[in-house]
């Protein structure tokens, strides 16, 4: 076909006037994203079904083991309570206390969540530059982009809640109409702290769009002293009758700042214990019931105004705001090497040149970014707060036995954490530098050696501030004092723990990079990033018992009831092999962490050092 | 008709446009060059209403973009440099859903979808997911998208970017055969020799002032250059603004 006839088709498909565009009601708008959602999800389905079927079976698998292992922990801990306490009146005002407690601390946390998602989504992604410019109306953008926010933001609620819900209404009898509530109160509820967390986010853009960061930064820290705070009174002073009825009791009064009327988590939490009472007369239940409906009532009715909230605040200021952020430009910056930089340059003056330019170059990244470090020490200062208040595992004989198990369960904490961070922030990193291939990839190096800098900056930058925490931990808990042993065996296996979470994350992100997606988050939340997170809980796992174990019985005495129930069984022929309660088991213990870390680092970094020098960008 | 009047738009103390006068008739194609950081983009979004002006009024054939954003977006066709395309839609997904926004009926989106398809070859790749488009390719579906409505205002923000030559020349007779249509046509670029074969009139803007604003025979005649190309009386308009500033800042730096 000839230009010029193209040129007369188009043409006589776009005469000028008049337009056939029409004004299109709301209900149609609403009709036509709603569509446009649905073509997108299918799309989605399609595609993951056809292409990604192992992938939707891993992540099926493992988040139906997660919730199973969920629920067993809540029922466990649910009969637990029902032993501890035999006064029903206690038991479920405890129960309502943990509820308040736990909602309200959601609803911190969604509403945080959701503003930062919110910002993201209606403020920074190129598809609502593509919107604006098209005759929809700003409401209706930010209802469609704030719903997205909302699946986005409360998934990890429905995965975290259903388990607990659902084992209390199993360990407490509850009737049927209990569970079938379970969804709708918890919908409503989330709607109300992601309204919330939409409507900061629009007004912090339209009133203060310079101070953005900071009003974010300042909320958090105001959050974090909150939280912190109220762990320090709530559980910092020394208690001897732990678990006891009278502890019980003792709680319950600190708890009660949770239990204000106004709060939707109150609400819920009140909806759901009313729906669940196991009430043997008929008549009561249907008392019950209904001050349950009405709970739920309150909750639907306040999620539905939070969303005319967020919608009425959308036609007011989104678009203003969105030109007034727009409009800003960011301050040029004039940057100079900072002692950091120097000292990070004497310490690895060791390096081959070419490995410490890479290494620098991430760290100076890395330190520009305060999304990045913001994070990184606002969950490292908590666990801190954490580890100060595990010194009152001292005071006492009864909490003694626990301090062996305290120390170690740090160590896993510790590794979770890391585990999060580099799943977030190094398994994303090659997939990046994938994009920057046009520099690094023509550099006369070896890509094995951009490999091995980033597992150094990985390993570097996560040991220091662990083995800190670890040592932190271990002060607090006497550990460095009773048994300088077991504070260096703890050191190491901390170390094995760093080394072996950082050569994961670099190892799977280079053999599955994500190399189109230029956002890190969504390439950690991908399938890439997801496994790594599953091989690192296992590894965790593998390296914590096979230290703890041994050590355990070291320090406690050997298992002579547990070798007396295994006899005759399969244990009996590892146990006397093993001999827990020795010196020599925990030596043996110590050089298994040191295999399992040997092969955790190096197994991963050798697949993928060979993906990366085959990779075709 | 465009009309931008006393049109000023400042980032923090930065004026990215400044006092800018435009009226651009019916049916005119409007090439409107300058180099980066000239304030180019800057109108563009004004205009098709990512940014508010800071001072003064956008008229989109009589409707005042500011206070009646919806109006006149429905008017408005746009090409960006890089176009957003929803990745897990089809093309035809993606101009069903343009023209549902612009309130097309279906039947007038079945009918203008099948003449978009043929007027820019995208019959063989119309039905694929757009996340497997080249740039071309994502271009031409965004000029699509943007006539599917028939505007009556057609603003391109560096429309050639990632052209092939062929698609490049269909661009360009499209564009003027739209201008002839009666629909009004304000292209920002930098490749001067496209606004110097199409364009029915431009502009050069630096530094958010309009330097120039007539035919290329009009500023050869106002610089009193002969017969030069457009790039040499381009760069001539440009450096005698950068020579007239430059002095200026050093004497303050001076002071």
């Amino acid at each position: 076909m000839s230009a010029t006839t193209i040129t007369e088709q188009a043409a006589d498909a776009a005469p000028a006037a008049p337009a056939a565009a029409q004004a299109i009601g709301v209900a149609r708008e609403a009709r036509v994203f709603r569509r446009l959602r649905v073509r997108m999800l299918r799309t989605v389905a399609r595609q993951v079904l056809s292409e990604a079927r192992f992938r939707v079976a891993v992540i099926a698998v493992v988040s139906i083991i997660f919730w199973v292992g969920l629920f067993i922990v809540f029922a466990e801990g649910f009969v637990f309570l029902r032993s501890a306490l035999d006064n029903q009146a206690l038991r479920a005002q405890t129960v309502q206390a943990v509820y308040n407690v736990f909602f309200l601390a959601l609803t911190v946390m969604l509403t945080m969540s959701s503003a930062i998602i919110t910002y993201g989504n209606l403020f920074r992604g190129d598809e609502i530059a593509h919107l604006l410019t098209l005759p929809a109306r700003a409401e209706r953008i930010v209802l469609f982009k704030f719903q997205e926010g909302v699946v986005f933001s409360c998934w990890g609620f429905m995965l975290l809640g259903t388990p607990m819900l659902i084992a209390y209404g199993v360990t407490s009898a509850a009737p049927w109409y209990y569970y079938a509530m379970i969804l709708p109160f918890m919908i409503s509820f989330v709607l109300i702290p992601t309204g919330l967390g939409a409507l900061l986010c629009l007004l912090v853009v339209y009133y203060l769009p310079a101070l953005r960061l900071y009003a974010l930064v300042l909320a958090g820290i105001v959050v974090v002293a909150i939280g912190g705070a109220w762990a320090m009174l709530t559980i910092g002073s020394p208690t001897q009758d732990m678990l006891t009825p009278d502890w019980f009791a003792q709680m319950l009064g600190r708890l009660r700042f949770a239990e204000q009327r106004l709060l939707p988590s109150w609400w819920l939490s009140s909806g759901l214990l009313e729906a669940a009472h196991p009430v043997n007369d008929p008549a009561n239940r249907i008392f019950s019931w209904h001050d349950s409906l009405w709970f739920l009532a309150t909750l639907s009715a306040n999620a539905l105004f939070a969303q005319l909230l967020v919608v009425q605040a959308g036609a007011r200021y989104f678009r203003a705001g969105y030109s007034g952020l727009q409009g800003l430009v960011p301050a040029r910056r004039r940057v100079r090497k900072q002692w950091v930089d120097r000292l990070a340059a004497a310490l690895m003056g060791w390096l081959p040149r070419q490995t410490r330019a890479l290494v620098i170059k991430d760290l100076q990244v890395f330190r520009r970014d305060p999304v990045q470090w913001s994070q990184f020490a606002i969950f490292f200062g908590l666990l801190a707060l954490y580890f100060v208040n595990v010194r009152r595992f001292n005071y006492g004989d009864p909490m003694r036995q626990w301090l062996t198990i305290v120390g170690f369960m740090n160590l896993g904490v510790v590794g979770l954490i890391l585990s999060t961070f580099t799943t977030r922030f190094i398994f994303p990193m090659i997939s990046l530098e994938g994009r920057r291939f046009w520099i690094l990839g023509t550099a006369p190096l070896e890509r094995s050696r951009i490999l091995w800098a980033k597992f150094l900056f990985a390993a570097l930058g996560s040991v220091i501030p662990c083995s800190l925490l670890i040592l932190l931990s271990d002060i607090m808990l006497r550990v460095v004092e009773r048994s300088p042993v077991v504070a260096v065996i703890h050191q190491l296996t901390c170390l094995v723990l760093c080394l072996g979470l950082s050569a994961m994350a670099v190892g799977l992100g280079a053999r599955l990079p994500n190399l189109r997606e230029p956002s890190p988050s969504k390439i950690a939340a991908g399938f890439g990033g997801t496994l790594n997170l599953i091989l690192n809980m296992v590894y965790i796992l593998a390296v914590v018992l096979a230290t703890a174990i041994p050590l355990y019985y070291w320090i406690e005495g050997a298992p002579s009831d547990w070798q007396r129930a295994a006899s005759g069984t399969w244990l009996s022929m590892i146990l006397p092999w093993i001999g827990l309660g020795t010196a020599g088991s925990v030596v043996l213990g110590v050089v298994v962490t040191v295999l399992l870390g040997a092969v955790g680092t190096f197994v991963p970094l050798w697949i993928g050092i060979r993906a990366f020098e085959k990779l075709e960008p | 008709m465009i009309q931008l009047e006393h049109l000023t738009r400042k980032y923090g103390d930065k004026v990215a446009v400044s006092d800018l006068h435009l009226e651009i008739p019916s049916g005119q194609l409007f090439a409107c060059l300058g180099p980066n950081g000239a304030g180019k983009t800057t109108t563009i979004k004004m205009m098709v209403g990512l940014l508010e002006p800071t001072a003064g009024r956008i008229q989109l054939c009589g409707i005042d973009a500011v206070q009646e954003r919806r109006e006149a977006n429905r008017l408005l066709g746009f090409v960006p440099d890089q176009p957003y395309l929803y990745e897990k839609l089809s093309g035809r997904e993606f101009l069903e859903f343009v023209g549902e926004l612009f309130g097309m009926d279906a039947r007038h989106i079945a009918a203008g979808i099948d003449e978009q398809v043929e007027a820019f070859e995208l019959a063989k790749f119309v039905d694929h997911l757009t996340e497997s488009y080249s740039h071309g390719m994502k271009q031409r579906l965004a000029f699509a998208a943007a006539l599917l409505h028939q505007p009556r205002i057609l603003v391109l923000d560096e429309p050639m970017v990632g052209l092939d030559p062929r698609s490049m020349r269909m661009v360009k007779d499209l564009l003027q055969v739209v201008a002839r249509r009666g629909t009004t046509v304000f292209m920002s670029t930098h490749t001067l020799s496209i606004a110097e074969e199409i364009a029915d009139r431009i502009g050069v803007i630096d530094r958010g002032r309009l330097l120039f604003l007539g035919t290329v025979r009009e500023l050869r005649a106002h610089l009193s250059l002969g017969d030069e190309s457009l790039e040499h009386l381009y760069l001539r308009l440009t450096e005698s603004v950068a020579e007239e500033v430059a002095p200026s800042r050093l004497g303050a730096a001076g002071e």
